[in-house]
C-alpha cells in the first residue's frame, strides 16, 4: 500500500441526488477519475476498499476516506480497458469536505488521492456459490454497491440480497442503477427498500422504519439464503451496524460470516481513560525510532512531531490506514471503528486514536 | 469358479458381488454429492433430516438464520447417532445416550457432570464433524467432506445442458411420489436409464410423445446429458395433448432426461419435472425414489387438462404387447416405468449364469452405457 498522495483529474461528474426544493442543487455526486497509465498499478482496488482525498480548504489541509463506489469489474475505460474508479459523495449538513466537493469541484479539476486500501472487501470467486446479504443505510451503500456489482458480474452462481434504508425515495443513491441490475439479474438479485419518512404517496418500498435487528430478521425470514454459504456485509452508522449485527447473532449467524464497516455517524468517543506521558519505541520500514509521547497526545501525533512518517489517513479511527501492532505496554483508543474486537484483543492499535496508558510502549508497523 | 465375463468395460461381478458394492460405497457414494431431498423438505428453523451418503450418516438442520447446516450424525462422546430420520430441534442438539449437547454450529456446549467426570475437558475440541450442504435446482445435496468444492464445481458444466425449467416455481405433486425396490444392481438401473437404443423398442408403445430419432446426448464430465424433441403429432396440438398444464413456453418444448452421477436421473419435460433417485441397497438390490413437480395452478386446471389429453393418450399409448392394461404383466401395462423395472430385473437374473455373455454393443445408442461403466471404473481405480 502506498501512503503517498497523487493528483488525479476528475474525468466526469454525475448527479446522484438532487434537492427536492431545487433540482439545480445536487446532494450527492459521483466523481470519476482519470488514472494515468503510470499510476495504474497503484490504483487497482478490491470491491469494498476506499481511497483518501486530501484537500486544502482555506488554510486547513483535510483528509477524508471515501469508498470506491464501483466494482473494478464494472466500468472500464473504452480506450485503455483500465477500470475507472469513482467515489460517491453525499452532502452532510455542515460537512466541510462533502460541501466543498459537491459545490466546488468541476470536471477537469484535480484532487490529491491516496491509493485504495481497506480490509472490508469482497473478492468474487468464479466457482463459488454464496448468498451475499448486504445491509446499507444512506451513503453506506457505496462500498456495498461495488461489492454487489462484483458478485453479479463475476460470481455467476451466487445470489445477492440487499436491504437498503433511507429517509425517503428521494434519498436513494444508485436508485436507477439498482433498478437496472434488478431487471438484468432478476434470478439472482433481491432488493428491498426501507424508508424512515416515506412520503404519504410512496408505495414502492418494503416497509417503513430503519435497517435494524428487527427488519434484518424479517428480511431473512422473507428471503432465506438460496446458496447455503451465506455472508453478511453491513455498512452504515455505528448504531445501525450494531443493531444489525445483534439481529444476526440472535438468530445464530456465526460471527465469522459478518463483515462490517462503519460509515457516517461514529459512536461516541470513549474519553473516560486518563492517559500518561510515555516513551515509545517504534519499528517502521525496519528502522527503530525513539519517540516521546506527551499526556493526551496520540501516538500518531507524537510520531509526526518527531518527524517520522508513519502511514495514516482519516485520523478518526475509521479507515484503518494507521494500524500498527502493539508489542509492549498498553494504550487506550478513543475510537476504533476500523478494528474488530479480535483485532483489539490481538494488540492491533489505531495510532491516530491511541493514547499511552503505560510509561513504555513498543509498536511495529506491518 | 468366479465369473470373469465382462459387461463391456466392467466385469460381471461388478454387478453381483458384495466386494464391488463395498468399494463403490467407499469410493463413489462417500465421495460425491448426494441428493437429500427437495428444498421445502426442511422448511422451518429447527427442522432436520438425516440421509445416508455412502458410509456416512449425515443430518441437515436449518438454523434460525434459515441457513442449512450439515453434520456427521455421530456424537463425539461414544459415537451414537444423534438424530433420528426427521425431526425438530430449536437451539440445541442433545445426544439421547448421555445428554451431551451441541449448538446448531456443532459446538459442544454442555456435558453432564462435567467437573467431576471430565475435569480437564476442552469442549472446543469435540464439536460435531461438519459436512457440506447446498441447494441446487430446488434440491438439497450433501457432501461428506466439509472441504469439498462448491456444488457448482460438480454441476456447473452440466447445467447448460439441462432444461430451461424454473424449478423453484414448480410445486410438488404429492400423488406422484413413489419409492420402490428393483431387484437389480444400481448400475443396471442407470444403464437402462441412459440406454438410448432401447427407447424405441422396450417403450415402443409408451414413450410415443417424443421423437427418439432426433435425440441428442453426451456425457459432460461424469454426468449424462440427454434431450429429445416432442413427436410431431403430439406437438401439433400440444395444448390439448399434454397430460398436465405446460411448464415451458411453446418455443422451448422438449424432454431433457439427464442422469447425474451417481444415480440421480431427472425427467424435465413439457408438463412436469421429476427426479428418479437410485440408491444401492445391495449388490443386486436398489431403491428408486421418484418425486415430481408440476405447474403451480389449481386442481381444476389439472382435471381439465387430463380430460383434454385423454383422447391422445388413449389412442397413442399402449402396452408393448397387446393385452389387458390392468393385468399384472408389465409388458401389457402401457406403463413405461413397469417396462423398465421388468427389463432391469430380467437382466439381473441372467448375470449369475455361467453361460452369461454380452453381445456387441450399439455404436451410438449404447455408447452411454459403456461410458458410464468407464466412469465407475475410474472412480474405483482412484
Amino acid at each position: 500500500m502506498s501512503s503517498e498522495f497523487y493528483p488525479l483529474r476528475i474525468s466526469e461528474i454525475c448527479n446522484e441526488l438532487v434537492s427536492s426544493d431545487d433540482d439545480q442543487i445536487a446532494n450527492a455526486k459521483t466523481f470519476l477519475f482519470d488514472v494515468p497509465e503510470s499510476l495504474q498499478h497503484l490504483f487497482t482496488w478490491r470491491a469494498g476498499q476506499h481511497i483518501t482525498v486530501q484537500l486544502r480548504i482555506g488554510d486547513a489541509t483535510v483528509r477524508r476516506a471515501y469508498s470506491i463506489s464501483m466494482s473494478p469489474l464494472a466500468n472500464r475505460d473504452v480506450d485503455t480497458e483500465n477500470p475507472t474508479f469513482s467515489i460517491t459523495v453525499k452532502r452532510v449538513a455542515d460537512g466541510m469536505v462533502s460541501n466543498y466537493l459537491l459545490d466546488n469541484m468541476k470536471t477537469g479539476d484535480t484532487i490529491e488521492i491516496m491509493p485504495p486500501f481497506g480490509d472490508f472487501c469482497l473478492d468474487p470467486q468464479l466457482n463459488s456459490r454464496r448468498s451475499h446479504y448486504f445491509f446499507a443505510a444512506g451513503s453506506g451503500i457505496t462500498p456495498l454497491f461495488a461489492m454487489l456489482q462484483s458478485v453479479l458480474i463475476a460470481e455467476p452462481h451466487s445470489v445477492v440480497y440487499l436491504l437498503y434504508g433511507n429517509s425517503d425515495v428521494n434519498n436513494v443513491i444508485f436508485q436507477q442503477q439498482l433498478f437496472a441490475l434488478a431487471e438484468q439479474y432478476s434470478q439472482r438479485l433481491v432488493i428491498r427498500h426501507i424508508f424512515s419518512r416515506p412520503s404519504v404517496w410512496a408505495s414502492d418500498y418494503w416497509r417503513k422504519g430503519r435497517v435494524d435487528s428487527k427488519s434484518t430478521q424479517a428480511f431473512i425470514n422473507e428471503h432465506p439464503p438460496y446458496a447455503q454459504d451465506a455472508q453478511y456485509y453491513i455498512c452504515g452508522p455505528d448504531a445501525m451496524n450494531a443493531s444489525v449485527t445483534n439481529g444476526l447473532l440472535a438468530i445464530d449467524v456465526p460471527r465469522a460470516r459478518i463483515h462490517q464497516e462503519s460509515y457516517g455517524t461514529v459512536s461516541p468517543l470513549d474519553d473516560s481513560v486518563v492517559s500518561v506521558a510515555a516513551k515509545l519505541t517504534v519499528t517502521l520500514h525496519g528502522s527503530r525510532h525513539e519517540v516521546t509521547v506527551s499526556k493526551n497526545q496520540t501516538l500518531l501525533a507524537a510520531m509526526k512531531a518527531a518527524n517520522i512518517k508513519p502511514p495514516f489517513s482519516c485520523q478518526s479511527g475509521i479507515c484503518g490506514a494507521c494500524k500498527a501492532q502493539l508489542t509492549q505496554g498498553t494504550t487506550h483508543m478513543v475510537s476504533h471503528a476500523a478494528l474488530q474486537d479480535n483485532d483489539v484483543a490481538e494488540g492491533k492499535v489505531l495510532t491516530c486514536q491511541a493514547l499511552a496508558t503505560a510509561s513504555y510502549i513498543e509498536l511495529i508497523y506491518p | 469358479m468366479s465369473n470373469k465375463a465382462m459387461m463391456h468395460v466392467l466385469p460381471v461381478e461388478a454387478y453381483t458381488s458384495q466386494e464391488w458394492f463395498d468399494r463403490e460405497q467407499l469410493k463413489i457414494f462417500s465421495r460425491t454429492w448426494r441428493f437429500a431431498g427437495f428444498r421445502e423438505d426442511i422448511a422451518d428453523p429447527g427442522d432436520s433430516i438425516t440421509v445416508q451418503a455412502g458410509l456416512n450418516n449425515i443430518f441437515i438442520i436449518k438454523g434460525r438464520d434459515h441457513r442449512l447446516r450439515a453434520f456427521h450424525n455421530i456424537c463425539r462422546h461414544r459415537g451414537t447417532q444423534l438424530l433420528r430420520a426427521a425431526g425438530k430441534a430449536q437451539k440445541v442438539l442433545t445426544c439421547p445416550y448421555h445428554d451431551w449437547t451441541y449448538d446448531l454450529e456443532g459446538k459442544l456446549i454442555s456435558v453432564p457432570d462435567e467437573d467431576p467426570e471430565f475435569p480437564n475437558l476442552d469442549k472446543s475440541c469435540y464439536g460435531l464433524k461438519p459436512a457440506k450442504v447446498d441447494i441446487w435446482r430446488s434440491m438439497i445435496f450433501v457432501h461428506p467432506d466439509p472441504d469439498a468444492g462448491s456444488i457448482m464445481e460438480w454441476f456447473g458444466d452440466i447445467e447448460p445442458f439441462l432444461g430451461p425449467h424454473n424449478v423453484d416455481e414448480l410445486i410438488e405433486y404429492p400423488e406422484a411420489r413413489g419409492s420402490y425396490e428393483i431387484n437389480a444392481n444400481w448400475k443396471v438401473v442407470v444403464e437402462n436409464y441412459i440406454d438410448v437404443y432401447h427407447l424405441s423398442h422396450l417403450h415402443s408403445g409408451t414413450l410415443n410423445m417424443y421423437d427418439h430419432a432426433k435425440a441428442e446426448y453426451q456425457f459432460v464430465g461424469p454426468h449424462f446429458a440427454f434431450w429429445e424433441p416432442l413427436a410431431a403429432d403430439y406437438l401439433e396440438n400440444i395444448e390439448r395433448n399434454a397430460a398436465m398444464p405446460l411448464v415451458l413456453p411453446k418455443d422451448k418444448l422438449g424432454a431433457w432426461v439427464p442422469m447425474l452421477f451417481p444415480g440421480l436421473g431427472l425427467g424435465e419435460s413439457e408438463s412436469d419435472w421429476s427426479i428418479f433417485h437410485i440408491t444401492p441397497l445391495g449388490p443386486e438390490l436398489s431403491r428408486v425414489e421418484t418425486r415430481t413437480r408440476v405447474k403451480d395452478t389449481s386442481a381444476w386446471e389439472f382435471q381439465k387438462q387430463q380430460w383434454r389429453s385423454s383422447r391422445f393418450f388413449e389412442k397413442s399409448i399402449t402396452g408393448k404387447y397387446a393385452g389387458d392394461k390392468n393385468s399384472d404383466d408389465p409388458m401389457t401395462s402401457g406403463d413405461f416405468t413397469a417396462e423398465d423395472i421388468y427389463a432391469c430385473e430380467q437382466q439381473q437374473k441372467s448375470l449369475r449364469s455361467p453361460y452369461f455373455e454380452v453381445g456387441p454393443s450399439a455404436e451410438a445408442g449404447e455408447k452411454p452405457v459403456r461410458e458410464h461403466q468407464q466412469i465407475v471404473k475410474t472412480y474405483l481405480d482412484s
